[in-house]
């Protein structure tokens, strides 16, 4: 298993794509901040200016707006890190060694968590940058409250990453996984869940989905909000863990 | 034949109900060069991914170093292979892919052993070009150093020389013979018998994912050496004659009936006039002459002909 990990580390650590993935976001994320401040508009007094907000209060407006890109950012890499691989057909090299097929899906898990980690990692440098300049300030609020978002925040991102990991080992076609990771992260499909829910009755599935979960403004020292959103990620991350990994371990390989 | 190290029984696999491999059974022994032929689409792929692990065959049994083995059997990693293309990312070096297989298979001395094998498939000065730069025969040596770094017991080749030119044949020819040397037992696939015929020391002919027919190295070249075939009353009389009267030492007795003769120096209208001279009733003689594709061609004509 740790060898496997290792061998995907090393090429994640050498692939220059994920630095150019991770720059992009950066200036991406530093643009949007600077759009923000330019074309803010003072409302009521009641509403809160953006620019006057802590980084856990622009974390959460920034995550409650569609297309939530550290998901597509998160999808494109999943994606492409999975599919370089499977379409060069490179594990043929390593997957006849004892139960490779399982640790090759948990490495790719652990990878995508690592990809996660750095996504968050430079979206909140880039806020810091971007809010000191832009909006003058670079205030986090309480400490414990923005530890608790990032953790919530961090653990559905992954699940995410997961059920992309999942949806690609599946199709094993690298359009069909940008595409369905593209329509997840403008969460097409927790917008139909949406509407068949306000047209049958007590049911009440939308606020269960992962993207819809993500978009969902959550008050994190509320307990109920906590064990919502850990509860949600960690039954997607497990349901389709398992998924990929019974998938993997019958699959037929090219 | 050698202790068997890869037994296969009853093998069957299909995909989606067409069945690519039917009951194919054969055993392959330690330190053999086991040569899989037949046409494209014939199977051959399919039955070297189930032997090496890729895909689990519907029905029957593999055994490997005479364990029984199952899905993913730690027993499939000492196996090495190369099958249709080589596994390799195009924009990483030689050195690179290589190091990649090395880290999985936790080899620590990982340098002095990757430029071992870059040096055995001569690709030891190519280091800074990167895969999707090299030829298709620069590629299909490197999936060879990819199939080894695990230092496999058993190694699958599949099409090994497709897209060759004649110099890159012989170098994989060569390549094979060498790892061969040490001990090491190959199964490859080709749908050159000729090419085969150079290096393995076992056949078996896949038609329509079945296996119809299975030699070794001797009982090939005979059934495909230039020889007269007479047909006489009785063999055991006409053999004297022809030793003394025709000096003919190079023959077999094949039945009561029919004797194959090899020596090249005797002409068939002096043969019948010889033994008809020596009151031997001469009922055919044939002259024999075919080559190992001619042979491999008549083989899949008998057992239907191509599926395409």
């Amino acid at each position: 298993m740790i060898n496997i990990l290792k061998m995907d580390f090393h090429r994640f650590k050498s692939n220059k794509m994920i630095y150019i993935l991770l720059l992009i976001f950066f200036a991406f994320q530093i643009f949007g901040i600077f759009m923000l401040g330019k074309y803010e508009q003072p409302g009521e007094s009641t509403v809160m200016l953006i620019s006057s907000m802590n980084e856990s209060q622009f974390i959460q407006v920034m995550m409650s707006q569609i297309p939530l890109w550290p998901l597509i950012y998160i999808a494109v890499f999943v994606v492409y890190f999975y599919m370089s691989e499977h379409n060069s057909g490179f594990y043929k090299n390593y997957i006849s060694m004892k139960r490779a097929r399982m640790y090759t899906v948990i490495s790719k898990i652990l990878i995508a968590g690592l990809f996660t980690l750095l996504t968050f990692i430079v979206m909140i440098v880039a806020d810091m940058i971007g809010r000191s300049i832009f909006f003058n300030h670079a205030l986090i609020g309480d400490g414990g409250y923005f530890a608790k978002l990032l953790i919530g925040q961090f653990l559905l991102h992954w699940a995410f990453s997961i059920v992309i990991l999942c949806l690609s080992i599946i199709s094993k076609s690298l359009i069909t996984s940008i595409v369905v990771g593209f329509v997840l992260s403008l969460n097409v499909f927790g917008m139909i869940v949406t509407v068949l829910e306000s047209i049958i009755d007590d049911v009440h599935l939308s606020s269960f989905l992962i993207v819809n979960t993500i978009l969902s403004a959550r008050d994190f020292n509320n307990i109920n909000d906590l064990v919502h959103v850990a509860s949600v990620s960690v039954v997607f991350i497990v349901i389709f863990s398992f998924i990929a990994i019974r998938y993997k371990i019958k699959e037929d390989l090219k | 034949m050698a202790e068997a190290i890869i037994e296969v029984s009853q093998l069957t696999k299909q995909f989606k109900g067409i069945t690519a491999v039917r009951k194919v059974e054969f055993k392959i022994g330690k330190g053999e060069i086991f040569g899989l032929i037949g046409q494209n689409g014939a199977g051959k792929s399919t039955l070297l991914k189930v032997i090496a692990g890729l895909i689990s065959p519907t029905s029957g049994e593999i055994k490997l170093f005479d364990r029984p083995v199952k899905g993913n059997h730690p027993y499939f990693e000492r196996i090495g292979v190369l099958i249709e293309n080589p596994g390799l990312y195009p924009h990483y070096t030689a050195y690179e892919n290589l190091e990649l297989i090395a880290i999985s298979y936790g080899l620590t001395n990982r340098k002095d052993h990757i430029n071992k094998l870059l040096k055995l498939v001569g690709l030891e000065g190519s280091n800074k070009t990167k895969v999707k730069n090299y030829s298709m025969g620069m590629k299909q040596r490197l999936g060879i150093a990819a199939a080894l770094v695990g230092s496999p017991d058993v190694l699958i080749l599949d099409e090994p020389i497709n897209g060759l030119d004649p110099q890159g044949i012989s170098d994989i020819r060569n390549m094979i013979l060498e790892l061969n040397n040490t001990g090491m037992t190959i199964i490859i696939s080709s749908h050159i018998l000729e090419e085969l015929s150079k290096v393995a020391t076992q056949y078996a002919i896949v038609h329509q994912g079945e296996i119809i027919e299975h030699h070794s190295r001797e009982q090939l070249l005979l059934q495909c050496e230039d020889r007269i075939e007479i047909e006489v009353d009785k063999a055991s009389s006409a053999v004297p004659i022809l030793e003394q009267k025709l000096h003919i030492n190079h023959y077999k007795v094949i039945s009561e009936r029919m004797v194959y003769v090899y020596d090249a120096h005797v002409e068939n209208q002096h043969i019948i006039n010889t033994l008809v001279e020596s009151g031997i009733t001469v009922h055919s003689i044939i002259k024999h002459k075919q080559s190992l594709e001619q042979y491999f061609l008549a083989r899949i004509e008998s057992e239907g002909g191509s599926r395409d």
